[in-house]
């Protein structure tokens, strides 16, 4: 009962989204969107998912073998800073990238001072245009497929490897034939979390200028002021991450027998010497730096430079902690519902669960427009309270499945005859979920509270569309001084986000070198 | 002394295949009885059913008179008061070794359950890890933990799912000696699953024998060791040599039918320098104790255990006779 509950809390935004889109009437805002944007606001969505889905690729699978594979200088501090660019959101890597790639940027500055050239008599690459808005996305996201690969790539049967090389293959086909495509689920599952949160952006699209249906959905809301119309378009981009996610279910495929041997054996690593080692730190050391050290470099210079006094900032940084706070606690029961819930199985369960992921897929934008519909059924205006309890209730469906995530591993990692044991030693079905199962699930949850905190905080669309009047967080706070080209008062904002950011990062991170496979923890 | 716990006539499907098929079986009170079979003959099934975890499709189980499981109606697993042991231990891991113990005591005050966890565990020797959690503890103690948790609330019966399979071999004896002292002590029904025979002849007072959802033959352990109702009994117990009578050489049978079907353990064949059945050794191989013989009876090729002895190289001739106790006769074509 209570993860039905969950479920439907979950679920409402969206289907009041979805029926909002197909019977609201689209009107001459509608029409004139149809003619005239949305297949640009669709070909900019599927073009930024491509080339940023080839990015994410290009920049995660060779880091991840790389640090797996081999011994090179640095390798075990890359192998956890390559994770950190998770941690700047989109829109905080797109500012500042612009303000370093512009044309009065330090980049550029610094090319003309060494090449004697003016500004126009060479080409440097526009960072405001739709493969810039992919290498800024591709930047943030391509640690989710870089940790899927890794992980599949640590915990890929070393036997098989040892195999193809007795059988006569190089190093490199031993990757291209063995190891890749037993990694392919894994990469693909990364990959499509990556690009469904590229296809929920909304700052750095509007930032660079760049249309996508994401910025499509929040203009027609906020220029021509039609939610109906920008229901429609939400419709679409519900459409396109289905498509995305109907791929990844069937790239998977049957292939899944990543554990096949019982017995671990720590993959040993080649010695890189020379210019190969060199080579493999070069290339990890650049992705950082552009991923995550130039960009955040540039954004604590900027601070440093201006310091406080360009914008006040601390009830920003007040009303982003008790909003994301308000969002993550109602977030936490509902994952905390859903996932004892689980533990009892039934078609309830199953579909809070299904609607938790479902929300997650979701972009925060779309989600708000369901929450407008919702508060247009009552006879309340979108203010004060109203609008911070709707506001809550988007980041609870939005990001409850990130809750759940962590939790439900605990919980898995305990084995099924504990509740047998419990039920033969006479514990009720209550007892057993509050003195078994509650506090093996509560081991996983201050990872879990601490990410739903930190995506919350980090989460701009719904924040920027449902916040109450002069109501500002962080990030609202951030996008504002950006849009009005002061990058210098957006910097500080922006980098306690990433601050944030960093904290459930860096645990994961240390998270994921306690716990290999193959060693007890 | 409590009731028995018994199964009448139980079944249970998935779907259409019944992995448990009309078994009858009573487990006597202060006797631990073994339930032995492969893999996917129905004794975890089973074990569910008595337990109460799954109902039953049809039949009955019972403690004593009182009816515990009939189609549709079943006390669930939590007041049955029936103990279980399993394979990996199942301890609550965010619970100390004396927690865990006292967690089925949750009818007593907090002092009395406390003090009962603590005799416990000093009775299996875990006095000193009382306050440590599971995964401080050795696989050994995780199990003796796991018994004591189990006997604790003095169940009126106790189900062991293969519980000692998990342990290191070294280890296996001695908790095993001690589990199943304290199990007979508390005098009550207990059921230990198994694949090994070897495990459930040493160990328990009874056998029953499953197959395919089937019981097969229930017994004391010599009886069901000497005297097997099938084929398929015999060679659930261990190795057998199995062959047509009619392919056995003159003088080794003692005029069973041409068409019987012979089975005949290893240590059954025994070597009788008197007997007119002669037999070459074809390969001799010391297995501890026993020595592994594979003979060459005219063309009928046996598997001898016997106790070492000078002369039994390969290649060598000597005479063979079978033990009658050890020899089992079955109309061919029942399996």
């Amino acid at each position: 009962m209570p993860a039905l509950l969950a479920g439907i809390v979950i679920a409402v935004p969206v289907i009041m989204v979805l029926l909002a889109g197909l019977f609201d009437g689209g009107g001459p805002t509608w029409t004139h969107i149809r003619e005239t944007l949305l297949l640009r606001y669709l070909g900019g969505t599927i073009s930024v998912l491509a080339l940023t889905g080839a990015l994410c690729l290009l920049f995660a699978v060779p880091a991840a073998w790389l640090v797996t594979m081999f011994r090179f200088p640095g390798r075990a501090v890359f192998e956890w800073l390559l994770i950190l660019p998770l941690a700047a959101p989109g829109y905080v890597l797109a500012y500042a990238w612009a303000d370093l790639a512009g044309v009065g940027g330090p980049l550029q500055s610094a090319l003309r001072e060494a090449t004697g050239w003016s500004a126009r008599d060479y080409w440097f690459p526009d960072i405001n245009s739709l493969p810039g808005l992919a290498f800024v996305l591709a930047c943030t996201l391509y640690p989710y497929v870089y940790l899927t690969a890794r992980s599949a790539f640590v915990s890929q049967s070393v036997c098989a490897l040892e195999a193809a090389r007795s059988l006569g293959a190089s190093p490199g086909r031993s990757f291209w034939a063995v190891a890749l495509p037993a990694a392919r689920p894994a990469i693909a599952a990364g990959l499509a979390l990556a690009l469904m949160e590229a296809a929920a952006d909304y700052g750095a699209a509007e930032f660079l200028g760049v249309p996508t249906l994401t910025f499509g959905i929040v203009r027609a809301w906020k220029s021509f002021g039609e939610p109906a119309a920008a229901a429609r378009l939400a419709f679409v981009l519900i459409g396109v991450i289905a498509v995305l996610i109907l791929t990844e279910r069937w790239g998977r495929g049957r292939a899944g027998s990543q554990h096949s041997s019982i017995r671990w054996r720590h993959v040993s690593r080649t010695q890189l010497t020379g210019l190969p080692a060199l080579g493999a730190s070069l290339s990890c050391f650049v992705l950082f730096l552009t991923a995550f050290g130039l960009p955040v470099g540039r954004l604590v210079w900027r601070s440093i430079e201006t310091g406080t006094r360009a914008a006040p900032i601390w009830d920003a940084l007040v009303n982003s902690v008790i909003l994301a706070a308000a969002g993550a606690v109602f977030a936490f029961i509902l994952a905390l519902m859903i996932v004892l819930a689980a533990r009892a199985k039934g078609p309830a369960a199953l579909f809070a669960r299904a609607s938790a992921v479902s929300g997650y897929s979701i972009p925060g934008a779309v989600l708000a427009l369901g929450a407008l519909a919702i508060i247009g059924l009552f006879p309340v205006t979108l203010s004060g309270g109203v609008a911070l309890l709707a506001l809550t209730w988007v980041y609870a469906s939005r990001f409850t499945a990130a809750g759940t995530e962590p939790m439900a591993a605990a919980l898995a990692r305990a084995p099924a005859s504990l509740s047998n044991a419990a039920r033969s030693l006479g514990a009720s079905p209550s007892r057993q979920a509050f003195e078994v199962d509650l506090p093996i699930a509560l081991s996983g949850a201050a990872v879990a509270a601490l990410i739903l905190f930190v995506e919350a905080l980090k989460e701009l669309p719904a924040t920027l569309m449902l916040r109450p009047f002069n109501w500002d967080t962080l990030s609202v706070r951030a996008y504002a001084y950006a849009s009005d080209e002061r990058l210098a008062a957006a910097a500080l904002p922006a980098l306690l986000i990433t601050a944030a950011g960093l904290v459930p990062v860096i645990l994961l991170s240390w998270q994921l070198s306690r716990s290999r496979p193959g060693e007890d923890q | 002394m409590s009731a028995p716990l018994s199964a009448h006539e139980v079944t249970r499907r998935y779907g259409d295949r019944a992995v448990v098929d009309r078994v009858s079986l009573s487990l006597p009170p202060g006797q631990i009885t073994a339930l032995l079979g492969g893999s996917g003959a129905g004794k975890s099934t089973l074990l569910r059913l008595l337990s109460g975890l799954e109902g039953v499709d049809e039949g009955e189980i019972r403690l004593g008179e009182e009816i515990l499981s009939a189609p549709g109606r079943t006390v669930p697993a939590e007041k049955r008061r029936i103990g279980l042991i399993f394979q990996d231990f199942a301890l609550f891991p965010h619970l100390t070794a004396a927690r865990n113990v006292a967690f089925g005591l949750k009818h007593l005050p907090k002092a009395e359950a406390t003090a009962r966890a603590q005799a416990w565990l000093a009775r299996l020797g875990l006095e000193p890890r009382a306050n440590a959690y599971p995964h401080e503890l050795s696989g050994g103690e995780q199990q003796r933990v796991a018994i004591a948790r189990a006997l604790a609330p003095e169940p009126a019966a106790i189900l062991m799912d293969e519980p000692f399979s998990g342990l290191d071999p070294s280890l296996r004896d001695s908790v095993r000696d001690a589990a199943l002292d304290a199990i007979r002590a508390a005098g009550i029904p207990a059921l230990l699953v198994t694949h090994d025979p070897a495990e459930a002849l040493e160990h328990a007072d009874r056998i029953a024998i499953m197959s395919q959802g089937k019981l097969l033959q229930e017994g004391t352990a010599s009886e069901i060791y000497t005297r097997p109702v099938s084929a398929a009994v015999a060679g659930a117990l261990g190795p057998v040599n199995r062959f047509p009578a009619s392919a056995a050489p003159a003088g080794l049978l003692n005029g069973q039918d041409a068409g019987a079907l012979i089975l005949v353990r290893p240590e059954g064949v025994c070597i009788d320098p008197a007997s007119p059945v002669r037999a070459t050794i074809l390969a001799a191989r010391m297995t501890g104790p026993l020595t592994r013989l594979t003979l060459d009876l005219q063309g009928l090729k046996l598997t001898a255990l016997v106790p070492p002895m000078s002369g039994i190289v390969q290649g060598t001739d000597i005479g063979v006779r079978l033990d009658p106790a050890l020899t089992f006769t079955f109309a061919s074509g029942k399996v």
